[in-house]
């Protein structure tokens, strides 16, 4: 692709003026997606048309500052446009708002360029303007084969321009570096699980000192609140995303050729904004799926007695420090003999095994799993419910799958509020402590010894409940002296990973405790078999195992 | 210490950008020297909580007040032979760059000596040593009273695919 070099004026040398005009100008294109939606839905909507025109004015105004010059040429000629339909002499139609979405995703685009110039210090690349320039142009200039406009889009009044300039200025708010905002949360953890410490400390004594109980009473009140308020600076409600699920849903229905009416429940909940980041690849393969896989075309719909309009719906809901997600929809549903057809074809199942129909929609969260009879640009090639299942696991969530055949499926998502803190239980091996997640811990017993077998003399087995699973040494594993290589004397802790549950041998369990995961620093990312590290009460570091990391092939 | 005048040091920072004020240390018996603007903190030995899996140069993670940050023996990492900790040893958090993401680092040092002021007139380019002697992260020789100091790129020293050595191809790598 051809691609003109970005001219500069020295004000755009400046990196911070640029990290401005890249987060401003960003924050108004994702207004601006939005109100495009809405303006898709009812082409009369006028305050979207003057929310979407007043994002585009300023980011041409910032661009025009910093000597952006392409960056201003594509936001005034949208703009132009924009204004036509403003003052009542252009009518939008669907086609307009895809040339304006293009335009708004060059933009996007550009700032990502601008952004990498800042990091790199290489002068950005755009994208070639020439062809969107024109195709906006067009827009302008056929205008006056449109239609009359409706008289809404001509009856403005100022006064409806003024009460939205209001309320968009209505909340206080300050922009806070979110590394700033990180520390915070972190040590705000830090704070709660030292001051539980204190609390629990022998030494004290509670019982006799009402004072220093209902001081130490009010420092967990003042510390809980702290949390609290730490943790919700850093959530943001999952309206940005759904919202981004309207435009992919826009997208899928011109090409599939369905269509869909897609229901948002639910968008101000909130939660921590890296799990909302994360969350944005798995639900947009899950919309996708419920899209081009679920629903079935208009003509097959009206066939089975539906609305010829598909329905998919979102819903976020809080449930007891849990958030749950939902995708729905009212398609076919999943059909376990095609679903069993495709595993059997592709190896995921035993020839004769008869699976549960709860089995068989699992095996959609297999790698390279599609039943999809031809490749389409939207799907076929069996990636994407396996990244979902991965970046749910990945979140410490869960995925549960509901269907009945030809009334619709719904896919389950079950994710902590925070990915920060974690319960742990802190396990002895040779010394060391480290910590083991909670949620991971299926059960833990001491074996006995005619419970526990060995294969050729070298992997081992032990017999839980009539299941026979594998035992990890973590020792072994991390190349440490336990204190007992007899089984019998140490803690076998049952697991799961890759879906196998498996048993990891420790010394001894010491305790339990809530953590703040810390990341152990660029250089340590990679550690297999641990996931990070976190203070302990005795200002240790502890290791935080990863049973996903622990289980399978030894580290090279 | 040296009584240069502030004048002095910055006619020599002009002159070479290798001059500046410099933490020197030991590691048995050469001197070495780091910029002193790349130090945060120098602390005693702590306890250091061992990572498995990793090059033995690589101690462990301690505890930096609520920060998780890695520990590196520079007599390991040097190749030099293992030392038990004393009194003396000491830990050098360092603030290195990689990749343009700032991370901070202990360094296991015997011992830490002073700050210095080096002036242009006091630095050497590193000697060649011949063949194969790959020395990317010395950046010059100091002779100051009469003594060796080993100048040190400590990004350099820490560049992180030395450090850990570990960045293997995960198997589960998105497809």
């Amino acid at each position: 692709m051809a691609e003109t070099p970005l001219q500069l004026n020295e004000l755009a040398s400046d990196p911070e003026l640029v990290n401005d005009f890249i987060v401003e100008s960003r924050e108004h294109l994702t207004t601006v997606e939005l109100q495009l939606l809405a303006l898709d839905q009812d082409p009369a909507n006028v305050e979207a048309l003057h929310a979407i025109f007043r994002g585009f004015h300023t980011i041409k105004g910032l661009a025009g500052f910093l000597g952006l010059d392409s960056i201003q040429e594509i936001a005034h000629e949208i703009e132009t446009v924009l204004d036509l339909a403003r003052n009542g002499s252009l009518q939008i139609t669907p086609a307009h708002i895809d040339v304006i979405l293009a335009g708004k995703d060059w933009l996007n685009q550009s700032l990502a360029a601008l952004e990498e110039m800042i990091h790199s210090g290489k002068p950005p690349a755009l994208g070639r303007t020439a062809e969107l320039l024109a195709s906006i142009r067009l827009m302008a200039k056929k205008r006056d084969e449109e239609d009359p406009v409706p008289a809404a889009l001509s009856a403005l009044s100022p006064a409806q321009e003024t009460r939205e300039t209001e309320a968009a200025g209505g909340s206080h708010s300050i922009k806070v570096d979110t590394q700033k905002l990180d520390f915070l949360v972190d040590m705000v953890g830090e704070m709660v699980i030292a001051q539980s410490l204190v609390k629990h400390d022998p030494d004290l004594a509670l019982g006799g000192k009402p004072r220093l109980t209902r001081n130490l009473a009010q420092l967990a009140r003042i510390t809980a609140d702290v949390q609290r308020t730490a943790m919700s600076m850093r959530m943001i409600p999952i309206r940005q995303l759904f919202r981004k699920m309207s435009r992919l849903v826009r997208d899928l229905c011109r090409k599939t050729g369905k269509q869909v009416e897609l229901e948002l429940i639910g968008e101000e909940t909130e939660l921590d904004r890296s799990i909302v980041e994360n969350l944005a690849d798995p639900l947009m393969h899950m919309v996708r799926n419920s899209i081009d896989h679920g629903l079935e075309t208009p003509e097959d719909r009206v066939r089975a007695g539906k609305d010829a309009t598909g329905r998919v719906t979102l819903r976020a809901a809080h449930q007891a420090g849990f958030i749950l997600l939902e995708v729905s929809d009212d398609g076919r549903g999943l059909d376990p003999q095609k679903l069993l057809r495709k595993a059997r074809e592709k190896g995921l199942i035993e020839k004769d095994a008869q699976p549960s129909d709860d089995e068989l929609f699992n095996v959609i969260f297999a790698p390279g799993f599609s039943t999809a009879e031809q490749l389409t640009s939207v799907s076929g090639r069996g990636v994407g419910m396996d990244v979902v299942k991965k970046q749910i696991i990945k979140l410490r969530g869960k995925i549960e799958i509901v269907s009945t055949a030809g009334k619709g499926a719904t896919f389950f998502l079950k994710l902590p509020l925070t990915l920060a803190i974690i319960d742990g239980l802190l396990v002895g091996v040779g010394g060391e402590h480290f910590v083991m997640p909670i949620f991971a811990v299926r059960e833990m017993f001491r074996p006995s010894q005619d419970a526990l077998s060995t294969v050729e003399n070298r992997e081992e087995m032990v017999l839980v409940r009539g299941a026979l699973l594998p035992i990890v040494r973590l020792h072994r594993r991390f190349g440490m002296r336990p204190k007992s290589e007899n089984l019998a004397e140490s803690l076998l802790i049952v697991t799961e990973a890759h879906g196998k549950r498996f048993c990891l041998v420790v010394d001894e369990l010491i305790g339990k405790q809530e953590v703040v995961i810390k990341s152990l620093g660029e250089s340590l990312r990679n550690v297999r078999g641990v996931a990070g590290g976190a203070i302990l009460g005795d200002g240790r570091v502890g290791l935080i195992l990863d049973p996903e990391g622990l289980f399978g092939k030894a580290a090279a | 210490m040296p009584s240069t005048s502030v004048t002095v040091s910055e006619n020599a920072a002009r002159t070479d950008p290798r001059a500046g004020k410099y933490l020197t240390f030991a590691l048995g018996k050469e001197e070495f020297a780091i910029p002193v603007l790349r130090v945060r903190e120098i602390m005693g030995v702590q306890e250091i909580t061992r990572v498995p899996q990793t090059p033995a140069h690589v101690k462990g993670v301690i505890n930096l007040r609520g920060k998780v940050i890695p520990v590196v023996d520079l007599r390991l990492k040097f190749g030099m032979a293992e030392r038990e900790y004393t009194a003396r040893t000491c830990i050098i958090v360092v603030q290195t760059e990689q990749d343009g993401a700032k991370m901070l680092t202990g360094v296991v040092v015997d011992e830490v000596s002073e700050v210095l002021n080096m002036q242009a007139g006091d630095i050497e380019d590193t000697p060649e040593f011949g063949r194969g002697v790959a020395t990317p992260y010395l950046v010059g020789m100091a002779k100051i009273k009469g003594k060796v100091k080993i100048l040190l790129d400590i990004n350099l020293v820490m560049s992180a695919q030395d450090l850990h050595g570990l960045t293997r191809c995960t198997d589960d790598a998105i497809a």
